[in-house]
């Protein structure tokens, strides 16, 4: 189903908070397009700024400059209630006051719908949730799934342009989480609207969202949809964020096709995909996925660790997979073997090859150290 | 100062003990003792102090009629008595409020780290209750110095600031006396009124969830037992003896004189002596007690919703009404108000004190009940509204509601709870006060606590009883009243529910 409504812009959206010595930018110039009926997700760490930018694109904030564009008009100055766009908030926010059923009609009664069109509107919604026999309960005689439905069914009733998630399963626990997050992905296919929703949690964006926004520290870091981000993400704080990650050293690397680079790596030369500013940086990191690197033992069982080998440190057995952490020469390297045969699992102490297959690799220009210290404070 | 350290010591102690049991300790009886425990909150002056004599004064009914002991209540000890059985309550409230918001979980932590009871109870249930130790020490601290009624009638010839402020108006007309002395009450009460907000906003660095996550281990030694048990006890039957005597006294006729049954008090006082008193008086109260709610509400919303800078300056303000001494408060409003405010010939503000005034200083004395009894309704708000996530009011906008449709649909049904409590507290303060009235009353508006001081001079004790009862009684009915509208409007909400989850 192609809506045709819903295209949201943001335009160098940015928002300060405090001033003088004192001033903290939440988010710096964000632009992003949003075609209708797209599910794009925020991503980030605590304090990177998606929260504010979600909260002025529903109002709730004033951006300190920039514009926010719904369908082409500049709704920046418009209150909250002015805009057609649903929130759901990570508390719900469900009125204590008020039953699932007037809860939902609340923004109905708010239009001053007939309360015939109000009852079948809510009873419709209610229906597609599976919450018909919950419409006379109090919000707190619910339990989290529930309450989280009905928080989804009162922000959609409206028919909004744009539906606003701010983290809105991270109150679920893990089981209810996954099952939330499938619903959530199918009542917005199904209706077709343009949905945005902040989220910390990177397995949250890569199951929901068509695109993901990686913010940090108030600025976007990357756009892309879910494998884009994983396979090729554009710095080493994305890679570093989503998914587990290696980082090895690379003792030279030129150009050689376009995107792509010669390099050593452990006394072997390779063929790699690099990202466009990796070879300008001084010293370019070799992003390997911990999946796609093998482990086998090691036939020199001697006390030094040659190139291409790493002593194990530790080794976890899962069942389906095997994770080995190696001491080597690049740092420290994790693998994992799925799939594994039990008799060939390397143990700790021993002194294990590692391996993996150029096409799978990614380089990315270094960071700073102190921007990644940033990060973690 | 002695007075006031005193009492305010002995206040929290009773108040410790007594919360610690009403949270700690099984027995049956629990909400009861709850209830009697708050009574002494609402109660019209003179009411202890009164009965207090009659029950342990030099002619007791126990001191003298059973002991056959005739000590010297009047002054320092009987003071510090009265005083701290009207306001050990405030130090009680505090503290059990905070002892049940006491996360179980660190008594248990305490525990499992091998700490005994009483070891946990000295090193982790005592110091998390520091802050509202300090708090209820500085309020008792406050309300004792200021406090004039009971010095009045127990203090004998021990004079404390208010009361000396009182004779120095009243007996030798020099008001600019009278204004230094409520200059030297008015500065220590702001001083340990700064120092608890100072206090109180520590006070949110301390492990208070809210959301207990277990039950509280509740005591089990027996010794300890007996004797939380044992002070409660007293206590609550010491408070239970002088109503018991402040009704009977008021129904014979001479109490422990002559102890036959009358009407005769009641007959006098309605016959014409308090009749316009009780009219004025309720009138008067009734007039402030809407609005003593809804400026409280107002600030409240102000404070949490509205105003991002200055709303901790609002607040202050708003919390000035009861942080200044009553005395402080009626001498200020009997000097200020006393001439018209002018600003060259044109009057901007009209005297509303004094004898003259306007509608008999009925003005004045409005405006000072608002101004006592809003800030509880202030506090209640601000806590009712910082439970409340912001995120329901941002829902309701986000479905199309403006502010004003979102503040009548969303946020006044959920504080309507608060509103209606600050109200009940407003009638019941503006029906009882008396420190600030004393100075603002003309013939033409007598007030009910002010007659009853009258009595009290005077030695009439069967008046004063009877005039305490038509006080409590005109509370329990208006109260009742309010309580009917509370139960009628109020929403049914378990407070951790209110943050929408």
């Amino acid at each position: 189903m192609a809506k045709t409504t819903g295209n949201l812009r943001l335009e160098k959206l940015t928002k300060e908070f405090g001033n003088g010595a004192e001033k903290v930018v939440a988010v710096r110039e964000l632009s992003l397009t949003i075609n209708p009926g797209e599910f794009v997700t925020l991503l980030g760490p605590s304090g990177c700024g998606k929260t504010t930018a979600l909260r002025m694109i529903a109002g709730f904030e004033t951006p300190t400059a920039g514009k926010v564009l719904l369908d082409g008009d500049d709704v920046s100055s418009l209150t909250p209630d002015k805009r057609p766009m649903g929130m759901v908030f990570q508390s719900y926010a469900l009125f204590p006051h008020m039953t699932v059923f007037d809860n939902v009609a609340y923004g109905l009664q708010v239009q001053k719908l007939s309360s015939s069109e109000i009852k079948k509107a809510v009873a419709e919604v209610l229906d597609s949730m599976s919450l018909s026999h919950l419409a006379n309960r109090a919000p707190n005689q619910l339990s989290g799934g529930q309450q989280q439905r009905v928080a989804l069914a009162r922000a959609m009733v409206v028919r909004p342009k744009v539906l606003l998630f701010d983290e809105p399963l991270s109150n679920l626990d893990a089981k209810l989480r996954a099952q939330m997050r499938v619903e959530i992905r199918g009542i917005q296919r199904r209706l077709g609207i343009t949905s945005i929703f902040v989220t910390h949690d990177q397995d949250e964006a890569m199951s929901l969202s068509d695109r993901i926004v990686v913010m940090r520290n108030a600025v976007v870091e990357q756009v892309g949809s879910p494998d884009e981000i994983y396979r090729r993400p554009a710095s080493v704080f994305v890679a570093d964020f989503i998914g587990r990650s290696n980082f090895l050293t690379v003792e030279s690397a030129a150009k050689s096709k376009a995107g792509q680079a010669k390099i050593v790596v452990s006394g072997k030369k390779m063929d790699v995909a690099a990202q466009s500013k990796a070879l300008a940086s001084k010293k370019p990191v070799l992003l390997v996925r911990p999946e796609s690197i093998t482990v086998a033992a090691s036939k020199s069982q001697g006390k030094s660790v040659g190139k291409g080998e790493g002593r194990v440190t530790n080794v976890v057995f899962y069942g389906n997979h095997v994770e080995y952490t190696l001491d080597t020469h690049e740092g420290v390297i994790i693998s994992v073997v799925s799939d594994p045969v039990y008799d060939e699992i390397v143990p700790v102490g021993k002194i294990a090859k590692y391996s993996f297959d150029p096409s799978r690799a990614w380089l990315l220009p270094s960071e700073s150290s102190e921007a990644m210290k940033e990060d973690r404070s | 100062m002695k007075l006031g350290l005193t009492v305010a010591f002995l206040g929290t102690l009773l108040g410790f003990i007594m919360a610690y049991t009403q949270a700690r300790v099984e027995f049956r009886g629990k909400k009861i003792l709850h209830i009697i425990n708050l009574v002494p909150i609402i109660s019209p002056p003179f009411a202890f102090a009164t009965a207090i004599i009659v029950l342990f004064g030099r002619s007791g009914m126990i001191t003298r009629g059973i002991f056959d002991w005739r000590p010297t209540l009047y002054g320092f000890p009987g003071l510090v008595l009265v005083l701290t059985l009207s306001f050990f309550p405030i130090a009680y409230m505090n503290l059990l409020g905070m002892l049940r918001s006491l996360d179980p979980a660190l008594d248990e932590a305490g525990s499992s780290l091998g700490a005994n009871k009483w070891r946990v109870f000295r090193t982790v249930t005592l110091p998390l209750l520091i802050p509202g130790f300090a708090g209820s020490f500085l309020l008792l601290f406050i309300e004792s110095i200021a406090d004039l009624a009971n010095p009045l009638i127990i203090g004998g010839s021990y004079t404390v600031l208010a009361s000396r402020a009182y004779m120095a108006i009243n007996g030798d007309y020099d008001i600019s006396l009278a204004a230094g002395y409520s200059t030297l009450l008015l500065l220590p009460a702001l001083l340990v009124f700064l120092i608890q907000r100072y206090w109180a906003q520590k006070k949110s660095v301390v492990s208070v969830t809210g959301k207990p996550s277990g039950r509280p281990t509740m005591v089990t030694s027996l010794p300890a037992k007996v004797f939380l048990l044992t002070v409660t006890g007293l206590l609550t039957f010491l408070i239970l003896l002088v109503y018991l005597t402040v009704v009977f006294g008021a129904f014979v006729q001479i109490i422990g004189v002559n102890n036959v049954f009358t009407l005769d008090h009641f007959r006098y006082l309605l016959g014409g002596f308090a009749n316009g008193a009780i009219k004025t008086t309720a009138f008067l109260a009734l007039i402030a007690t809407p609005l003593a709610g809804i400026f409280g509400m107002l600030i409240a919303w102000l404070v949490i919703r509205k105003v991002k800078r200055g709303g901790e300056a609002l607040d202050f303000l708003g919390m000035l009404g009861i942080a200044v001494p009553g005395t402080v408060i009626g001498i200020g409003y009997a000097i200020t108000y006393n001439d018209p405010v002018k600003i060259g010939d044109l009057t901007v503000f009209p005297q509303v004190a004094g004898g003259g005034a306007m509608l008999g200083g009925a003005i004045a004395i409005v405006m000072v009940y608002i101004i006592r009894s809003s800030p509880a309704g202030q506090r209640s708000g601000i806590a009712m509204l910082q439970q409340i996530d912001p995120a329901i009011e941002e829902a309701s906008a986000s479905l199309g509601a403006a502010g004003g449709k979102t503040f009548r649909l969303i946020t006044l049904p959920l504080i309507s709870g608060a509103f209606l409590s600050g109200l009940m507290y407003a009638f019941a303060h503006s029906m009882t006060t008396l420190s600030p009235i004393i100075f603002l009353v003309t013939p033409d508006t007598s007030i009910l606590t002010q007659k009853i001081l009258a009595e009290a001079d005077q030695g009439r004790y069967g008046n004063v009883f009877a005039l305490c009862c038509i006080l409590i009684v005109l509370i329990m009915i208006i109260g009742g009243l309010i309580n009917l509208l509370v139960k009628r409007t109020q929403v049914s909400i378990d407070r951790p529910m209110v943050t929408g989850r």
